[in-house]
Formats: structure tokens, C-alpha cells, sequence
């Protein structure tokens, strides 16, 4: 296999934080800096209406654009965080306590508690997990491409994981961090984007991940595949996964050694290998709205072939 | 000649781990001197007070560079030595090496990842692991945890403690009956002390997570007030710019890990007071990669999926 005989011609910039590749008619540029300033923090916070993830990486996304149509596609941090729920959580939110806050608040109830409750005030309510079932966002004129459910029978409306398993030169890569919250440990929440750019396709995973401690496991995927040989459309698959934490850590090779618990790929290859009714259909019982799978297909409609 | 400690520590300090029986002994010299420490620590100033080191070992030592080493400078470290950075091991050990060489010239309170519920999540167990090939020496560094103070007060006036105040707890006499010689508990006072946290709320508040408690600025100044104090110095919370005064520089958070996880790109802190508690920060940046020894700033390329 003469890989190299077939790059596509290429071209890879990089400048302060911000690395961008041109490629087959599409300009792709991953921006990766630190965490918000505590100003930018206070601006961002004020926006939302809650408190930030402890690491907000405020400035940091993901941006394709596609040449030929001018239709640009965008993953960022500020979009990601709107999607988490501000305010009372209700039906569908998928709303979660930690594991010992039923034992917390009768340590502090009981009447005859040694260290009473006191007097206390409301706090904001929001989503503390940052549960966000964001899946990138259309950053131009929307009507230059229209999506719809793809055919379960077209083989090309799958992403085609035979094409992405072979080891082909990696032509850019970039992995975009857009928060990320310990949860005060009680667990973590994880919102990280990922894009490879390969000799003959653009492939995107972004994924949030979500462990509460002794309580559940969360992901949503989000998968964005565009190959160079069809130039006019994308398939975009979305997949919301959950599982109790014991599902999930019976998978863990040894008893006391806890950290598989932190890789989010052991997490995600857990979560697949349970179930469908369990992963993607009860949960963990918070009623989730995002459990389950959807695949569309985006197709840029003015997009001149080249 | 210098001693076996000197040797070890002279040994941490290049960041290579002392050998597991010497980590034993270590732990059990150091437990003797911790239980001769009340739950709220006297400390004499001048002293630099530091927040979550986390394991980052090569940006402690940009830390000892800018504030000076032990015993030369006095230090209070106020919790979360471990976990999350790639030497854990060696931080604590060095830490606790100092402690045993010099107990007057080093504080150690305990921090929230100072619990073997923690560490067994968020990698110190995970590194002993590797380290060690058993799981001795994060047991004999556990049993260390059980016995570190709570808090600690300079000079009568700044109230030092790892996470913030508790409802149950409105003076620091009362700190100091707590039986403190056990696993970080989830609930009550001194879980409180680990892990509460400031808020701008008015009184008390609860956490949205369900436990645990935010505490407001009428709060911070009464307990201030109260106790005759004039500055609650806490960690916890990372400060993009290494440490944050609230309610009316009556409380701060310090932080001292700067480029938190390798990836957050913020600076960090210490908090010098001098002999009449003047307070001046000092702030620092990550040390180079090139003595860090940590993975590159970029992820490596992956084939994922």
C-alpha cells in the first residue's frame, strides 16, 4: 500500500494556539488555549447565568469550513455550556444528586443530629454535572446545506469504520479540550473534541463524558464524517449512552485499582458493551432525553463539485 | 556527614522515589511528630503559605525557587499534595521528609484528595501501584493522611484550612475537639473544613450536587469577626491567576499548581506573610517542559474511533 502516493496536497499553518489545515477545498482550524482568564470567566459566567466548569477553556473550537459553499461547521465551548440546563431541572434533563446526598442531608436532618442543618439560603439551581448534548453547531447561512435522517439502507450513510481503522497517514490532528469539571470530586465531567484529518476523509469525534461517583456513567458522541471522494455530503451520528456506576465498573480488571473509571475510553467501550436496552434505553434511571442513536445526513446544497 | 534523611532528601529532590522501607519509617516518624499537632496547627510568622500542589513535583521546586527552600523559608501547605500530576510520590514524600527534618520550619494540613477514597480515583494509588509494584506504600501514606492537622492559624490572625468554614463550627475552639484521626468522613464538620467553598450568596448555602456546603461573605466576616481573625486563607479552587480575594480581601484562595493537569495554561501562587502578616503574593509559572519530564504539550496523533 503506497499510501503516500495519494496524500491529497495539504497544507498545515500554525499560530498562537491556532493550527489550521487546507485541504481538499476545506479549511479546518483547531483552536487550543488556556483555561478563561478570570475576567473572561466573570463576562462568561454572567452569559450563562451559572457557574463555569472549574476548567472552561473559553477560547478554544473547532472550526470546518468548506470552501467551494461557504457553509462552516463549528464546535465551541460557549455553545457547548448554552446547552447545559440553567435553572430547576426538570423532566427529560436527566438531573442526578451525588451518591451519599440522601446520607448527607439525613446526617444533617436527623433530630437528634450532632451537627444540625442550619439556616439556609437558596442557591442557584443548574445542571452541577454540565450534562451538555451538544453536537456542533451550523456557524454560517444555514440554507447552504440541509440535513436529514439517513437511510439505514444506503451504505454510504454510515460511517465507515473499516476506512477508519486502517492505518493510514494521519494528516492533522488535533484534540480540543472545551471543559472540563472534577465535580468537586464526586466524579468528572469532560467535553473534548477530536478531529483527524486523513488522506481521503475528515473525522470528528466529540464527546462529553460524565462519571458521578457510585452513581452513573453519561456520554453523548457526536461523529462527523465527510469523505473527500463524495464532496457534497457529511453524515453526523449522535449517540447519548448511560449506565449505574456498577454496571460500568464491572468491567475493571483488578478490584482496587479505580483509574479505568477515568479513561474515557474504557468508559465508552464499557458502556457499548452493555445492553442496548440498558445503555441506550433505561439508563441509570434519570430519564435522559439523549439516550440512543442518530445518524443524519448533511448535504451542502450549493456546493459546486470540484 | 549528612544523615540517612538528609540523603533521602537530597534523593527527592531529584525526584527519585527513597525505597518502600524507607517510605515505612518515614511514615512512622512523621506520624509521631503529626500527633503531637493540634487539629488547628500554631504557626509562628513570617511563613509562606502554598495551596493544591497535586503532584506537579517539577513546579513545586519552581515554587521552593521563587520562595526559597526549607528550612530557609517557614512553609504552611494547605492540602492536596497528591493526585492528578505524574509525581505524587515524590512530592508528598519530599514534603513529609521535610516535615520529619525540620517540623518547625513546615506545616502540612490535610486536603480532600488526602483520603484513601480519593486517592484510589485520582491516581496516587494508581501510582504507588506502578512505582512500588504494591500497594504498601500508598497504605503507609494513607495512615499519614489519618493524622495531618485540619487547619492552622499564623499569629493569632489568618485562619488557614484547605476547603472553608462549616455551620457547625462558628468558633476555631470548637476545631480543635474534633477526633480527627480517621478517614476524610462525608459529612459533618470536618468534612466541611475540606470541602466547603466561598460563594456570593448571603448566609449559608447548599451545594446544588446535594452535599456539602457555600458559604457567603456575611459568613466569612462573622466567623472573622468572631474568632478575631483577619483573613481565612483557603486552596481548593483553582485561580487562573494563582489566587483570588473575595469579600473584601477577608478570604483568598491560593493556588499553587500552575498549568493545572498539564493543560490549563493558568499561573499559580504563594502567599508570603511577614513577621507583622503583611501579605505579599507571589506568583510563578509552570517550569519548563524540557525539565518536566511530562508528555508533550500535544496529544500524541490516535487512531480514534
Amino acid at each position: 500500500m503506497s499510501s503516500s502516493a495519494s496524500l491529497p496536497p495539504h497544507n498545515v499553518t500554525e499560530d498562537d494556539g491556532v493550527r489550521t489545515i487546507d485541504v481538499a477545498g476545506w479549511t479546518i482550524s483547531a483552536t487550543t488555549k488556556a483555561i478563561v482568564t478570570a475576567s473572561e470567566s466573570d463576562a462568561l459566567q454572567k452569559t450563562l447565568g451559572f457557574p463555569l466548569p472549574e476548567m472552561t477553556f473559553g477560547n478554544n473550537s473547532l472550526v470546518l469550513k468548506h470552501s467551494a459553499s461557504g457553509w462552516e461547521y463549528r464546535f465551541d465551548t460557549h455553545e457547548a455550556l448554552k446547552c447545559v440546563k440553567n435553572g430547576e431541572l426538570g423532566e427529560g434533563d436527566g438531573g442526578v444528586k451525588v451518591g451519599y446526598a440522601d446520607a448527607w442531608l439525613k446526617s444533617r436532618t436527623d433530630p437528634d443530629s450532632s451537627s444540625p442543618m442550619p439556616k439556609t439560603v437558596p442557591t442557584k439551581p443548574y445542571d452541577w454535572t454540565y450534562t451538555s448534548a451538544y453536537a456542533g453547531h451550523c456557524s454560517s447561512n444555514p440554507d447552504i446545506a440541509s440535513s436529514a435522517s439517513a437511510d439505514p439502507t444506503n451504505p454510504s450513510h454510515t460511517i465507515p469504520l473499516a476506512e477508519l481503522t486502517r492505518p493510514d497517514p494521519i494528516l492533522f490532528y488535533a484534540e480540543i479540550p472545551l471543559y472540563e469539571d472534577e465535580l468537586h470530586d464526586n466524579g468528572s465531567s469532560h467535553f473534548v473534541v477530536r478531529i483527524r484529518v486523513m488522506p481521503q476523509c475528515i473525522f470528528i469525534l466529540s464527546r462529553f463524558i460524565l462519571r458521578v461517583d457510585g452513581v452513573l456513567f453519561r456520554t453523548f458522541d457526536t461523529r462527523i464524517y465527510h469523505s473527500f471522494v463524495n464532496s457534497s455530503c457529511l453524515v453526523k451520528e449522535c449517540s447519548g449512552w448511560e449506565a449505574p456506576y456498577d454496571k460500568v465498573k464491572q468491567f475493571l480488571p483488578g478490584r482496587h485499582d479505580l483509574s479505568p473509571l477515568t479513561d474515557a475510553n474504557f468508559i465508552s467501550k464499557s458502556l457499548t458493551q452493555l445492553p442496548k436496552s440498558l445503555a441506550q434505553g433505561s439508563g441509570a434511571g434519570t430519564g435522559w432525553r439523549a439516550l440512543g442513536i442518530t445518524t443524519d445526513i448533511i448535504q451542502l446544497t450549493s456546493s459546486s463539485q470540484t | 556527614m549528612p544523615s540517612d534523611l538528609d540523603n533521602q532528601i537530597a534523593q527527592l529532590l531529584r525526584c527519585e522515589p527513597i525505597s518502600e522501607a524507607q517510605v515505612k519509617q518515614l511514615c512512622l516518624k512523621a506520624r509521631e511528630i503529626l500527633i503531637e499537632e493540634g487539629n488547628v496547627q500554631v504557626v509562628d510568622a513570617p511563613v509562606t503559605l502554598c495551596g493544591d500542589i497535586h503532584g506537579q513535583f517539577w513546579d513545586m521546586m519552581e515554587l521552593f525557587k521563587l520562595g526559597g527552600f526549607c528550612p530557609d523559608t517557614n512553609y504552611l501547605f494547605m492540602g492536596d499534595f497528591v493526585d492528578r500530576g505524574y509525581y505524587s510520590v515524590e512530592t508528598f514524600l519530599l514534603l513529609l521528609a521535610y516535615k520529619v527534618r525540620y517540623p518547625d520550619r513546615i506545616t502540612l494540613i490535610r486536603g480532600n484528595h488526602e483520603s484513601r477514597q480519593i486517592t484510589q480515583v485520582y491516581g496516587f494509588y494508581d501510582e504507588c501501584q506502578r512505582k512500588y509494584g504494591s500497594a504498601n506504600v500508598w497504605r503507609y501514606c494513607c495512615e499519614v493522611f489519618d493524622y495531618l492537622a485540619l487547619a492552622a492559624i499564623v499569629d493569632g490572625r489568618v485562619f488557614c484550612v484547605h476547603g472553608g468554614l462549616s455551620p457547625n463550627l462558628s468558633a476555631i475552639d470548637q476545631i480543635r475537639v474534633i477526633d480527627r484521626k480517621q478517614e476524610v468522613p462525608h459529612d459533618g464538620p470536618m468534612c466541611d473544613l475540606l470541602w466547603s467553598d466561598p460563594d456570593d450568596i448571603q448566609g449559608w448555602g447548599l451545594s446544588p450536587r446535594g452535599a456539602g456546603f457555600l458559604f457567603g461573605g456575611d459568613i466569612t466576616k462573622s466567623f472573622a469577626h468572631n474568632n478575631a481573625i483577619d483573613l481565612i486563607a483557603r486552596a481548593h479552587q483553582l485561580a487562573m491567576e494563582g489566587f483570588k480575594l473575595m469579600f473584601d480581601q477577608s478570604l483568598v484562595t491560593v493556588w499553587s499548581a500552575p498549568n493545572y493537569c498539564y493543560r490549563c495554561g493558568n499561573v499559580a501562587s504563594i502567599l508570603e506573610l511577614d513577621e507583622h502578616l503583611g501579605q505579599e503574593y507571589k506568583v510563578f509559572r509552570h517550569a519548563p517542559s524540557d525539565v518536566r519530564s511530562v508528555p508533550a504539550k500535544r496529544p500524541p496523533a490516535e487512531y480514534f474511533l
